[in-house]
């Protein structure tokens, strides 16, 4: 193991997080038990008062996700040096190859968080709060998952041995390999783009239709293409994205652009990505819920909202990858 | 015309099924209409407090009901009961309640925070307020550098800041003069004038037996033991 | 949006309105994090000056381990090394440690053949007669000659030589060129009593640095009596003992860090009652619990915020202005490395990144139940006074 400055804050981060989620765990069991919304009784004003405290922990363990997500790509960049053969962060993930996993994780821990704390907040809107029981039970499975990030975090970084010879994106990214990102990275660029840009027309066609109609047919369809379009936008930015990010025909590498020198521009990109494709998810994901009445009028009343971030996400993310694609003097197509 | 406030079969008490159980409200039930000055009255420990705050959406009752114009309110989440303390009722307390070593001007804002409105908007609301009751010069001044009848026109002022249909003031009176317990008489009066309606929990003769109140509701152990119209 | 900016100007004028109490907390919040920064801050810039000094280093140097020692290397492998295929030069160096009883400090001697890259001559000249040395600056400093002064080296038969200092120069990094001192090939074989067929180590330069891998073990097949050592494997080497060392430092840090939340929840828990008073009042005129601990996350963050700057500010001026004195003790192992260093001042922000996750996130986890507990004050104790 490395003991390395970003390596004991982050593990020291998880161990923070877990504990916050088990106090918000401990508090939800006892919000399961003995939660009785018809009740007046003093004991039903206290837990509903400690239903603000569990959504303040939560919160905060999302904030704190979310921070410790780029410090964990951020750290792997930096401990990059300790390996032979490593050029970025890549080169530290296939050091350990937990460190995929750990990836993984964090990215759907992001997503099953963020919605928790939406659809928390959805409930805390309405007057009867219907969805308590589902939410606080999501939030027992919530919680395994962040101690199964900070095990395999910790193991990631046990793991780690300084000499380990290891394959940087130079190779794992590369179109001859044998591997799914290899067969992404050699495919031809003209046949993803099709297919990158064909997907997220469609999201923006069937966010439009949504924002006009209200057929409840639409909403899990874009639920479908918001998927869709995270996983073929991730396909895209090993495919060609990157290479027009950094002008070379063939460095596939999907983290170098969160470097200073490319000017961070990944950051931006993931973001918006995230966004678009959380805020694409949710109105189908809302749609059982439409059974209670109050959440029906809440969803109502919010949904407007969601589908135009998931839009301005989605444009704002197409702009920042494509810039050099439109402007950049680096052509791929007619190779 | 259809009451504003109606509560039914009311009951609060306090630390129940424990041995120091009160029982501070037994069963009362009570309609108030738009427009009407209520005075409640009775000796202290009576539960007038404990009433005017449930009729307030400040505390949830044990057990009964209350509608504000004929919206269920008694079984709200806190969360919406905060919303209509700030959108339909004004507090005029005991001790004024002001901040202290906090400005005139921010202390009437403090019921704006929560709202959608902008900060300009805010300070200007607030500032009309305040001028109605000629503190516009002393704005910037720190409540504790007030005397205590500038005090009260400041309480005064930021129960009506947000525009309220109910004033609800518990013994107002009880640390003031005679002289200051007739201004704000005269204060109540204008603002029901304005179509306010105005409950009031007092123990001095010389607010219920004035010619501004309506009604007179005293409470003994808990109970209404009178209620008539003046 | 609008509301919790709202909100976030209230929280500015009530702590503003509460600068005593919250005074004591910045200072010893901003002290905690100035000591984490220090640490971070100086092990990351000696970090820098290490490896910045050694991209200028040869890419392979190759020396002869004889009971494995490091020993002399005869000369005449020269050959056998520069007629492998990829091998651009090869250049035997001399060089030597010589303590000094006087002064108490370690002294490098390098012949003048192969002085280190990027020397900045401060004045004079390199030596070029025998009995001429030119110093680093901090030999200068520490015995304090001039130039046209005499170098007093005592030599194995306790014979005093003496060389006149020519000129004096400094490297960019102090670090490793700070106790250097340039002699002449010739004198110093002679000082050293050094065969003239034998030198220190040999300095490979290749035309591809994607071939040292290979040729390293090429010239371990053919000569296996030495050890090639590359510039990488040096790096990793120091990576690995400076991630060491501020890991050991950070954890003691970090005990620093874990008392300040004991006292930040102390204090955070010991709400007075006006403050409490005061939440009261707010709830009572329509505040939600939600809009109490918004104002309370504010409150939070700009007083993290506000720490964190002072400290890295503390942190900063106290690694790159005074050298770091509070944390030089605890370098044993540096300090017989670099007798005396100026750092080059670096930010970095990956760097803040971490002091800040560090330092702020314990802290807004330390308040999250004080604050929620001060948030559903119940209002109606407002009405009973
Ligand atoms: N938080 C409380 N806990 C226990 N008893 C209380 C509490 N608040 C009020 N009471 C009791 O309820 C009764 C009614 O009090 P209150 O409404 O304040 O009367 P009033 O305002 O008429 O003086 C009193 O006996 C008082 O002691
Ligand atoms: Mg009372």
């Amino acid at each position: 193991m490395i003991l390395h400055p970003g390596i004991l804050s982050l593990l020291s981060g998880s161990l923070l997080t877990l504990l916050v989620m088990l106090i918000a765990s401990g508090l939800g069991i006892r919000i399961l038990l003995s939660w009785d919304a018809s009740s007046s009784s003093e004991g039903q004003i206290i837990l509903e008062r400690k239903t603000w405290l569990v959504s303040t922990l939560v919160n905060y363990a999302l904030g704190f996700q979310i921070f410790s997500a780029f410090l964990f790509i951020a750290t792997a960049e930096d401990i990059h040096q300790l390996f032979v053969g490593a050029m970025c962060a890549t080169g530290s993930l296939n050091a350990n190859l937990v460190g995929w996993l750990v990836l993984l994780i964090k990215g759907i821990l992001l997503f099953a968080a963020a919605l928790w704390v939406i659809l928390n907040r959805l409930d805390q809107r309405t007057e009867d709060c219907p969805l308590v029981r589902q939410k606080y039970f999501a939030l027992l499975l919530l919680t395994p998952l962040v101690a199964l990030d900070g095990y395999l975090q910790w193991r990631y970084f046990r793991g780690l041995q300084p000499e380990i010879i290891t394959s940087c994106c130079g190779s794992l990214f590369s179109a001859d390999g044998e591997s799914v990102v290899s067969e992404l990275a050699g495919m031809p660029a003209r046949q993803a783009m099709l297919l990158f840009f064909s997907m997220t027309g469609t999201h923006l066609i069937v966010l439009s239709a949504c924002l006009r109609f209200k057929a409840t047919i639409l909403r899990p369809l874009l639920f479908m293409t918001a998927v869709l379009m995270l996983f073929i936008s991730l396909g895209a930015i090993i495919s060609f994205i990157s290479l027009y990010i950094y002008q070379m025909p063939s460095h596939h590498c999907p983290f170098d652009m969160l470097q200073s020198h490319y000017g961070y521009v990944g950051y931006p990109i993931y973001a918006a990505l995230f966004i678009a494709t959380l805020y694409g998810m949710l109105p189908g994901i809302c749609q059982p819920l439409r059974q209670h009445e109050s959440i029906e009028k809440e969803v109502d009343r919010i949904e407007r909202n969601w589908l135009w971030f998931s839009l301005w996400a989605t444009l704002i993310f197409l702009l920042i990858s494509c810039w050099q694609m439109v402007f950049g003097s680096f052509t791929l197509l007619g190779y | 015309m259809s009451p504003l406030l109606t509560i039914t079969n009311l009951n609060k008490i306090y630390h129940r099924h424990q041995p120091d159980e009160v029982i501070a409200l037994r069963d009362i039930s009570l309609k108030i209409t738009a427009g009407e000055v209520v005075a409640l009255t009775g000796p202290s420990g009576s539960g007038k407090t404990t009433l005017l705050s449930l009729l307030g959406c400040m505390s949830k009752p044990t057990s009964g009901s209350i509608q504000l114009r004929g919206r269920l309110v008694s079984k709200l989440p806190e969360r919406f009961l905060a919303q209509i303390r700030r959108t339909s009722f004004g507090f005029v307390f005991q001790q004024y309640n002001l901040l202290r070593d906090v400005s005139v001007l921010e202390n009437v804002m403090l019921p704006l925070y929560p709202s959608n409105q902008s900060f300009r908007v805010m300070k200007k609301t607030a500032g009309a307020v305040l001028e109605r009751f000629e503190l516009q010069k002393m704005m910037r001044k720190k409540v504790k550098q007030l005397s205590g009848g500038e005090q009260q026109r400041v309480a005064i002022a930021r129960a009506l800041v947000a525009n309220p249909d109910i004033i609800i003031a518990d013994e107002p009176t009880a640390h003031l003069d005679s002289n200051l317990s007739e201004i704000l008489l005269g204060i109540l009066a204008n603002l029901n004038t304005e179509g306010k309606t105005i409950i009031i929990a007092t123990h001095d003769p010389a607010i219920y037996q004035s010619p501004l109140i309506q009604r007179r509701v005293s409470l003994r152990h808990g109970e209404i033991v009178e209620d008539k119209n003046q | 949006m609008r509301r919790q900016l709202k909100i976030l100007e209230y929280t500015l004028s009530s702590l503003i309105r509460r600068k005593a109490k919250n005074f004591s907390l910045i200072v010893v919040y901003a002290f905690t994090i100035a000591t984490l920064g220090s640490v971070l801050f100086l092990t990351h810039a000696l970090k820098e000056e290490a490896t910045g000094s050694l991209t200028e280093a040869p890419a392979l140097t190759v020396q002869r381990i004889s009971a494995g020692r490091h020993d002399l290397i005869p000369t005449h492998y020269t050959t056998t090394i520069k007629h492998l295929p990829g091998v651009k030069s090869v250049t035997p160096r001399v060089w030597g440690y010589y303590y000094d009883s006087l002064i108490k400090a370690n002294l490098t001697l390098i012949g003048s053949n192969n002085p280190p890259a990027e020397l900045l001559l401060l004045d004079g000249n390199l030596p070029e007669n025998p009995q001429e040395c030119a110093i680093g600056k901090g030999v200068a400093d520490a015995f304090g000659p001039a130039i046209g002064d005499n170098l007093v080296l005592e030599d194995n038969e306790q014979k005093s030589n003496r060389f006149k200092i020519t000129g004096i120069f400094q490297a960019e990094s102090s670090l490793l060129t700070n106790d250097l001192v340039i002699l002449p090939e010739t004198t110093l074989r002679t000082f050293f009593s050094m065969d003239p067929e034998m030198a220190t180590d040999l300095v490979v330069e290749v035309y591809n640095p994607r071939e040292i891998k290979t040729l390293a073990k090429k010239i371990k097949y053919l000569l296996p009596d030495t050890r090639p050592i590359s510039r990488d494997e040096i790096l990793h080497t120091y990576d690995t003992l400076f991630n060491w060392r501020s890991g050991m430092m950070l954890a003691v840090a970090i005990a620093a860090l874990i008392s300040f939340c004991i006292l930040a929840w102390d204090k955070a828990t010991g709400i007075s009652a006006t403050e409490k008073q005061e939440i009261g009042i707010l709830k009572a005129l329509g505040w939600e619990t939600a809009d109490v601990l918004t104002a309370k996350f504010w409150e939070g963050l700009v007083l993290s915020l506000t720490s964190f700057l002072l400290g890295i500010l503390a942190a900063w001026i106290h690694v790159f202005v005074f050298a770091a004195p509070a944390l030089v003790p605890l370098l044993k192992g540096w300090s017989v490395l670099f007798p005396k260093f100026q750092l080059t001042p670096a930010i970095d922000f990956y760097q803040l990144f971490v002091l800040a996750f560090l330092t702020i996130g314990p802290y807004l986890v330390c308040t999250i139940i004080p604050s929620w507990k001060t948030a559903v004050t119940d209002p109606e104790q407002i009405m009973r006074g």
